[in-house]
Parts: C-alpha cells; sequence; structure tokens
C-alpha cells in the first residue's frame, strides 16, 4: 500500500473529519511530540497528558495548516504553546497555593526524575532556560531547521540561531562535553 | 540542521539528545476515540435540542396556528376572497408542517 503524505492525510481530515487519517497522523507523530514534551517538562505522564492536549487541539485547528511547512514542526508549534499555557496555569495555581499557605506541590511535581536516574541529558538541559531548552530539542531532538523553529516559536530566525548559540555555550562552560565523548 | 554545517559540538549534542521512540501503545487511540465521542455529542446535541425545543414549542405553536386559522375565517368575504373555501383543516396544516419539518432534518442529518 502507498503510503499517504502528511500533507494529503492533513486534506482528508480537512475535507471530511476523517479521524482515521487523523488517527496515521497521530502514530507517525507521536513519538516526536512525546519525546519533546517530555524533555521540556521532565515529567513522562505530564508529558503525555499535554501530548493528548496537544493532538486535540490539532484537530480543531488542522484548517490553519498551510502545508507551506513541514506537518511536524506545525505540530511542535502547538505542543510547545500548550506546554507554556500549562506551565502557566501551574504558575497561577502555585502562587494561590502558596497565598493560602501551602507549599507548592507543583513546582516539586515537575522534573520529578528521581536524582539516581538523572541523565547526562537532564543535567544539560537542567543549565539552559525554559525558551533555550525548547529550542535545543527542536533543533538537536526533533531535527527541525532553523526556518521551522521559528515559525515554531513566533521567533525571528537570528534570535533562533543565537538562542542555540547561547544554549551550546552554557552547556560547554557547564560541563568538560569532552568527556561525554569517552563515555 | 541541514542549513548549517555541524561542527563536533553539534554532532554530540545530536548524540546526547537522540532518545528512543515512544511506543504508541494505544495512544493515538485513545486520542481519536475522545475526538469521535466529541463528534457524536456534538452530532447529537442539535437534534435533541430541536426535539426537545419542538416538544416544548409544540402547545404554543397548534395554539397560534389555531388563531390565525380562526382569524382568517372570521374575516370578510370580499377581503379574503374565497378563502374560507380554499383553506384546508386544522390539522392538515399541523401535520403538513411536521412532515416538513421532520423531513428537512433528516435531510440534514444524512448530509452530515
Amino acid at each position: 500500500m502507498i503510503r499517504a503524505e502528511d500533507n494529503e492525510l492533513v486534506a482528508r481530515v480537512v475535507s471530511s473529519q476523517d479521524t482515521r487519517a487523523f488517527g496515521e497522523l497521530i502514530r507517525r507523530h507521536q513519538s516526536h511530540v512525546r519525546n519533546f514534551l517530555r524533555k521540556l517538562s521532565g515529567d513522562m505522564s505530564a508529558a503525555d497528558d499535554l501530548a493528548q492536549d496537544c493532538f486535540m487541539r490539532a484537530w480543531d485547528k488542522l484548517h490553519t495548516f498551510s502545508g507551506s511547512g513541514s506537518f511536524i514542526g506545525w505540530l511542535l508549534k502547538i505542543a510547545y504553546t500548550t506546554f507554556l499555557q500549562s506551565k502557566r496555569k501551574s504558575k497561577r495555581y502555585a502562587e494561590i497555593l502558596e497565598q493560602v499557605g501551602h507549599v507548592s506541590e507543583v513546582e516539586s511535581r515537575s522534573h520529578s526524575t528521581p536524582a539516581d536516574e538523572v541523565s547526562d541529558l537532564d543535567k544539560f538541559l537542567a543549565v539552559l532556560s525554559e525558551e533555550e531548552r525548547a529550542i535545543m530539542v527542536m533543533s538537536y531532538a526533533c531535527g527541525l531547521s532553523h526556518r521551522e523553529i521559528s515559525d515554531a516559536t513566533a521567533m525571528p530566525v537570528g534570535s533562533v540561531k543565537s538562542v542555540i548559540f547561547r544554549g551550546k555555550e552554557k552547556i560547554r562552560t557547564s560541563f568538560d562535553i569532552k568527556d561525554h565523548q569517552h563515555g | 540542521m541541514a542549513e548549517r554545517i555541524k561542527d563536533e559540538q553539534d554532532r554530540l549534542l545530536e548524540s546526547m539528545f537522540e532518545s528512543a521512540p515512544v511506543a504508541d501503545d494505544g495512544f493515538s487511540k485513545q486520542i481519536v476515540g475522545r475526538i469521535r465521542r466529541r463528534l457524536w455529542v456534538r452530532r447529537i446535541t442539535l437534534p435533541a435540542a430541536v426535539l426537545l425545543g419542538s416538544l416544548v414549542a409544540y402547545q404554543p405553536l397548534a395554539a397560534l396556528i389555531k388563531g390565525v386559522y380562526q382569524l382568517l375565517l372570521s374575516m370578510p368575504g370580499d377581503l379574503v376572497p374565497s378563502i374560507s373555501g380554499s383553506l384546508p383543516s386544522l390539522q392538515l396544516i399541523i401535520t403538513g408542517a411536521l412532515i416538513l419539518f421532520v423531513t428537512l432534518f433528516s435531510l440534514n442529518m444524512l448530509e452530515d
């Protein structure tokens, strides 16, 4: 069977609300989206919930996909927005909890990886700001071009390049990166 | 990444950021299920609202049609010539309106 292109599947979804075609799109891209959100949030189950929300939003907004860029780039844009919105909500929730005298459980929930399971990548990501982390993950984990990252983050290409450069510098200065090359 | 030459650190970072593909394990089915449920709810909401509205509006609507019918019958013959002879019965009007409504509604449902 010939494998339909992403754009073809999108057209089928938009024209006839074909849930099978959308299911195929999810199967193709869920791994990238979930990995992206897992690296951003550091919490696997929260990331998977966000990924579900992301695909539900994608279903609602699919008619806005112009087809000029890659579908995964467009999906990661939604994933990033979903992540930022959830982060803002958590922050507001934490502030309310603090106001009523509770210790912020939201803060303690984020990055809930046990200390003995912290990988080199987690250490790298920890030195980066949220924005840098998102852009570095899009670039190095998802293989997006600078143009695609620029579309996904609504930042100029030049800014994307400088964020990547800054991120690399931070990693270089925080870690003796050459050590990792030899295990 | 294709738009620039990768240096050693780029390649190293790529290998560091590389992660095993996440297995679907029913993830896509779960989302498609959610979407189908939502579509079903959306499809059923309008017909249910129309049915409920019809049930509520039936009595006042019938009274209104009856009132208009009585008004037309009570008009002088020279104002509405031969109207009293050509008007169908009240029951026929209501039945016709209901059949028209149900047909249009069913056609709309079939299109969906």
